[in-house]
């Protein structure tokens, strides 16, 4: 019965969609407004959505396993929240939401840009019904989150242990939302090309879109490492795996693009490059999500899944490629530069696009770069994460130092570079800082000095900023958390220590400086797995820490899951963690030092905190 | 002869240029230093010429009863059921690795038949065996 | 002229990428082998004597067993019931029912009204023997080989399609 409900509204919300788009069409040829009939028809295939986005989510909550989708990806075991978070955990259930989220934002748009052009309004309205258009095609055609089963099984398939995991649980959509906010940056942007709209007040409506999906994604990217530093156990937050990649691709060119905005929005400069940004955004999270969802991309975090979808998403992305270059090159007329000189803020924004854009291309080449091989010449390969490495930390130095001169320059010219005593002092003192942590490392002193000094630089000119009351709060925040994530990041992969090694019970091993014990194992049943729960001492010159580590052994399927045991320090995180090979008595152990994790986690969230200040200022 | 503003446009245009060609250089010198081949044992017997500089990526099923451990390292054998090679690794194994199923080990040639691995890698799938493997098998 | 070169130039390189694209959305086509899959050799109740009989135990000289999983409340069970009666009186096999969550009064009526098809029934009647089958519900058949691998697996009720491909596969 709710099965029906949900395929129905489904089935509906396609036919107002065609609605939407007549009714609009009209609507920009005769001139009119935008009036009340295309808003109660948006309302009402948002309701629809919503309906059958809500039979879903009952239908997982209820574990209603004659549909198809709960039977593949829920359980009766399964604990309230996963049974909800399985909703979208699927690829049935992610595009459903997917579908929800971009009729949401299309009524948002509507109430938040009243003040705006109505021909540009409408036109967005019609893009981003077309975009709506073609995920409904998608999900009733291929993907039918309603497919029923007869007779209904007893008893579900999905209990992947693996991906029952808060961070999990919530990554995805908060991922979605960012990939669906520059949706609209697409549509609005190619309406902004055919009214010729594309002056100030739309890019003041496009920074609040670009800052709504560019907190999503840096959330969603948080969370994502998250979920991989404490579920997988491999101690590192970031592997350059193609999926990680793909979703770090659209968060560069926001980046850039949240920047240009202000460019555009103070001396209307850079239209053409606004534009093209904002289309890019859309179309990388596209083709990324096609990517992964279709197992091009080999990665540890891809399912299964069938060619046929992939084609039609394949020949989607074509058809909104085409439509943004068409109307790019026949709309295009924009060209006009207002002069401005070399030291002045719009060159510091346009050399941190450059910068975003080199390291868009690098991490893009890393990752398309072993499909075209293959596709190519049937050679497999993978690019290691030292390429990606090499390529953008070194570049991180100008980068820095950039982003901490850029902010105080003045739009047009600079009118007097001031040079105070305490920054050229300050400079210096990060200098020595830097050294005093590098001279540890006897590789490489030079560039380790370099790059923390840089980073430290700019933590410090964020600081004195702080109290800057031309800068905005937004930038202020944003800016020295950046700074405070790289200095993290940097001092720990320098400090990060580990030793592993393979011991029987009651065996000890000394490994550089510290003494691994295992001293004990205890099994016991709990739910649905058993728990193998080890003693393991780690002892370092008189500092004795005790770990608990665990194995779980499902059954069904037969999965086995390492539980790391972190000890978490406001400035290290300690951790051990096992594993074990069927048919011997050995555990493989290993004891991991990883500095400054705490910091690395907050400082993002910050990050994403400073964008969303940003938002309510721009919303006032 | 020129303007001074053709000149410095030239200027600007050529540094944009050199800057350019030496960031391709870059990448493509990274890429290529990067890269790891993906192998199957039968590969390795095939290969004209072995680089002991390169890393590798040998895949293939973990040969039952091959596994030994000791305290520091792990010796196992990988199989692709036509050739196989032998594969020394210490450091972290993953869940996943078990006698029977499929492995993916990275790391340093050092004969034809022995290979030092840094890393061994396995999916959260339990269903995975990797692609080349899976054509070897389909081949038999 | 400028705008046409550079328009022609991207289009060229999208069709390429998007060429790239399809090509190897069916060439890497997914990996999901068959896995040879073996069961433990754990024991499991009879239904009429109560004793543990290991899987094992079950084989005489048949090469195969099958194993049907059943329960008297699970409609579709019905619906099977004459195929796999059919299966079973094929001389060289050996036909176990696997009683799933169920009462034994039941699953007695249930026989004694539909007519009883197996050689041995054994009970599970937490659900917990079937997990080693790798079993998600009722019903469900397994073809199982002397060395307890699991040869093939049907979810769902047999019909008479599956009944024709058993009895192919069993000769």
């Amino acid at each position: 019965m709710l099965n029906l409900i949900g395929n129905y509204s489904l089935i509906l919300a396609l036919i107002t969609s065609f609605i939407i788009l007549i009714l609009t069409f009209k609507n920009f040829k005769s001139k009119s407004i935008l009036n009340l009939s295309i808003f109660a028809t948006i309302s009402v295939q948002f309701f629809l959505i919503c309906v059958s986005f809500i039979t879903l989510l009952l239908a997982f909550i209820n574990s209603d396993f004659s549909n198809l989708a709960v039977y593949n990806n829920s359980h009766t075991a399964k604990p309230l929240f996963y049974k909800i978070s399985g909703t979208w955990g699927n690829h049935e259930g992610s595009l459903l939401l997917w579908l929800f989220v971009l009729s949401l934002f299309i009524v948002i748009f509507f109430f938040k840009s009243k003040k705006l052009l109505d021909s540009f309004r409408i036109l967005t309205i019609f893009f981003q019904q077309l975009i709506i258009l073609g995920f409904l095609l998608f999900i009733i055609f291929t993907s039918n989150p309603f497919q029923l089963i007869i007779p209904t099984p007893i008893e579900g398939l999905g209990l992947n242990p693996i991906l029952q995991d808060p961070a999990l649980a919530i990554h995805p959509p908060i991922l979605y939302l960012g990939y669906v906010g520059s949706s609209i940056i697409f549509s609005s942007s190619l309406a902004a090309l055919v009214c010729n709209y594309t002056n100030k007040d739309w890019a003041n409506d496009l920074k609040k879109w670009t800052l709504i999906s560019w907190i999503f994604l840096t959330i969603g990217i948080l969370l994502g490492s998250i979920w991989a530093y404490y579920e997988l156990g491999w101690g590192g937050f970031w592997f350059w795996d193609p999926v990680e990649n793909v979703s770090l691709m659209p968060w560069f060119c926001l980046s850039a693009l949240l920047h240009c905005t202000s460019v555009l929005e103070k001396r209307s400069n850079l239209q053409s490059w606004t534009v093209i940004l904002a289309l890019s955004t859309f179309i990388l999270s596209m083709s990324g999500t096609f990517l992964v969802r279709s197992g091009i991309l080999n990665s540890v975090h891809t399912f299964a899944n069938d060619p046929e979808r992939g084609i039609f998403v394949l020949i989607f992305l074509t058809v909104l490629i085409f439509i943004a270059l068409i109307i790019y090159f026949k709309f295009n007329n924009i060209e006009k530069f207002s002069k401005s000189y070399l030291l002045s803020k719009e060159t510091a924004i346009v050399i941190n696009n450059w910068f975003m854009m080199y390291f868009l291309a690098v991490v893009l080449i890393g990752t398309v770069y072993p499909i075209f091989l293959e596709a190519i010449t049937t050679e497999k390969i993978s690019v290691g994460p030292p390429y990606f490495n090499q390529l953008i930390i070194p570049f991180l130095i100008p980068f820095l130092l950039i982003m901490s001169i850029g902010p105080k320059l003045d739009w047009i010219k600079n009118k007097k570079l001031e040079i105070k005593i305490i920054k050229i002092v300050l400079f210096f003192i990060s200098i020595l800082i830097s050294y005093l942590i590098a001279k540890n490392f006897n590789t490489q002193v030079l560039y380790s000095t370099l790059l923390i000094s840089s980073a430290i630089y700019l933590f410090f000119i964020s600081i004195i900023d702080l109290k800057n009351k031309s800068l905005k709060i937004s930038q202020k925040i944003s800016h020295l958390s950046f700074s405070i994530l790289i200095i993290s990041i940097i001092l720990n992969s320098l400090f990060s220590e580990e030793v592993s090694v393979n011991l029987k019970k009651g065996e000890e091993k000394k490994l550089s400086n510290y003494l691994l014990k295992f001293e004990n194992i205890s099994r016991s049943q709990i739910d649905n797995f058993t728990s193998l729960k080890a003693e393991i001492h780690v002892i370092q010159s008189d500092q004795k820490l005790k770990f608990f580590p665990e194995l779980r052994l499902y059954k069904v399927p037969e999965t086995i899951t390492s539980e790391a045991d972190i000890k978490t320090n406001l400035f290290s995180d300690n951790l051990v963690v096992v594993n074990y090979l069927k048919n011997t008595d050995y555990l493989n152990i290993r004891y991991q030092k990883k500095p400054f994790m705490l910091f690395i986690w907050l400082s993002a969230f910050m990050l994403a905190v400073g964008g969303f200040l940003g938002l309510r200022k721009n919303f006032k | 002869m020129y303007g001074k503003k053709v000149k410095l446009r030239f200027l600007f245009l050529s540094l944009i240029l050199i800057v350019l060609i030496l960031t391709t250089y870059l990448v493509l010198k990274s890429l290529e230093d990067n890269v790891v081949y993906f192998i199957s044992p039968s590969d390795i017997k095939e290969l004209g010429e072995i680089n002991y500089n390169k890393k590798y990526r040998v895949g293939g099923m973990v040969k039952k009863n091959s596994v030994s451990m000791s305290t520091d390292q792990v010796n196992f054998v990988i199989t692709d059921f036509k050739n196989e090679i032998k594969v020394k690794f210490s450091g972290v194994i993953p869940n996943l690795f078990a006698e029977d199923k499929g492995v993916v080990a990275e790391g340093f040639l050092q004969d034809r038949n022995f290979l030092n691995a840094l890393k061994i890698l396995a999916k959260h799938d339990e269903n995975y065996i990797p692609p080349e493997v899976k054509e070897a098998l389909e081949e038999k | 002229m400028k705008v046409k070169f550079s328009f022609i130039f991207i289009l060229l390189i999208i069709i390429f990428t998007l060429i790239i694209f399809l090509k190897s959305l069916f060439e890497n086509k997914n990996y999901i082998p068959k896995k040879i899959n073996i069961i433990e050799n754990i024991s499991i109740k009879e239904f009429h004597s109560g004793n543990d009989l290991k899987l094992k135990q079950l084989f005489g000289n048949e090469k195969f067993i099958i194993i049907n999983i059943w329960s008297s409340w699970c409609i579709p069970c019905r619906q099977e019931h004459k195929h796999i009666k059919n299966i079973s009186e094929i001389a060289n096999i050996k036909m176990i029912g696997l009683n799933y969550k169920d009462k034994k009064d039941n699953a007695q009526k249930f026989l004694d009204e539909l007519g009883n098809p197996y050689d041995t029934i054994l009970i599970d009647s937490n659900g917990t023997k079937s997990i080693f089958l790798g079993a998600y519900g009722v019903p469900e058949t397994f073809i199982i080989g002397r060395d307890l691998s699991i040869l093939k697996k049907y979810i769902g009720p047999i019909n008479l399609e599956n009944e024709i491909e058993i009895k192919k596969f069993i000769k």
